[in-house]
């Protein structure tokens, strides 16, 4: 199980989303994605696309204004 | 459970992320006790000089809160259908278009019931080709920009500094647009014709058919979003 980090800290809303979608085309199934972002907008919708893709998806608030999303690829 | 596992979560984080510093939370209640108290005071005083501007102070804190913590993003709302399937946030603004348009239709019927002169009338411009070309254009903007009019205000205020570049090329393009204006009204914008639907389907008819078109959007949306996902 390998992990990968994504710093997508200043990237406004679509950027991190689709930087997300390209970094788990190449990983592994049960691999982990850490995409760190400080948009407000990229906290909401990251999280609600890799869920819907059927990944398992956790949410943590690191600082004020600041989150790691953390994907595991689930297919 | 493991020692990485972090509580009630099922996501296996390696040692590093756990241990990475979390920074304390701040206790802003004094800061926003203060904000409060400027908030109203501010509010007072543009009242004793008109207190329609108060209502303006008031209600847009009310939407720039509303538009913060419900995350409800225009742009994300006709970017995401295509981007990643989901309509959530565009069957949210079809909610609010309905209603605004009920809304406005309450108080423009209102008026010419009472046989008052109808509120916002002079927003009943010519649409043509140069409606949708600029729609098109601003559609392109506020996707590069990551946000909408409201949306840059909204993540300027929020500390978001690279759109603070938004806003102020927002501003620079409103000045222009504002200065060359005339130019482009007398040249495009009448070249269309201005419709008001309630000189055409009367005014039971207009907010039936406005609220049947914004119906049949939201259903599109909903199909739309299964589709895509499924």
């Amino acid at each position: 199980m390998a992990e990968y980090e994504l710093d997508c800290l200043g990237e406004a809303c679509p950027v991190p989303l689709i930087k997300a979608e390209k970094e788990l085309d190449k990983m592994n199934v049960g691999d982990v994605l850490i995409v760190a972002i400080d948009h407000s907008c990229a906290m909401k919708n990251v999280p609600e696309w890799a869920r819907k893709q059927g990944h398992n998806v956790e949410l943590d608030e690191v600082d004020d204004g600041e989150w790691e999303v953390v994907i595991e690829k689930m297919k | 459970m493991s020692e990485n596992q972090a509580a009630g979560s099922s996501i296996q984080r390696s040692s590093r992320s756990r241990t990475r510093p979390k920074k304390k939370k701040k206790n802003l209640l004094p800061q926003a006790a203060i904000l409060v108290v400027l908030v109203a005071v501010v509010g007072i005083l543009l009242a004793r000089t008109s207190a329609l501007l108060a209502v303006f102070w008031i209600t847009g804190m009310a939407f720039g809160f509303i538009l913060q913590r419900s995350r409800f993003c225009f742009t994300a709302s006709l970017r995401d259908p295509s981007l990643t399937g989901s309509t959530t946030l565009t069957r949210a603004v079809l909610i609010a278009f309905a209603l605004t348009s009920l809304g406005f239709w309450a108080i423009k019927y209102g008026a010419h019931l009472n046989g008052l002169p109808i509120p916002g009338q002079s927003y009943v411009v010519p649409i043509s080709l140069a409606t949708a070309v600029g729609a098109f254009m601003f559609g392109i903007g506020m996707v590069i920009a990551g946000g909408c009019a409201s949306g840059t205000l909204m993540r300027v205020g929020e500390g978001f500094i690279m759109q603070v570049l938004s806003l102020l090329f927002f501003i620079i393009g409103s000045l222009w647009g504002a200065h060359d204006y005339g130019w482009w009204k007398l040249n495009f914008m009448l070249d269309g014709k201005a419709i008001f639907m309630p000189d055409i389907f009367g005014w039971i008819g207009a907010i039936i058919v406005q609220l049947l078109i914004i119906g049949c959007l939201f259903v599109a949306a909903a199909k739309w979003e299964e589709k895509k996902n499924s």
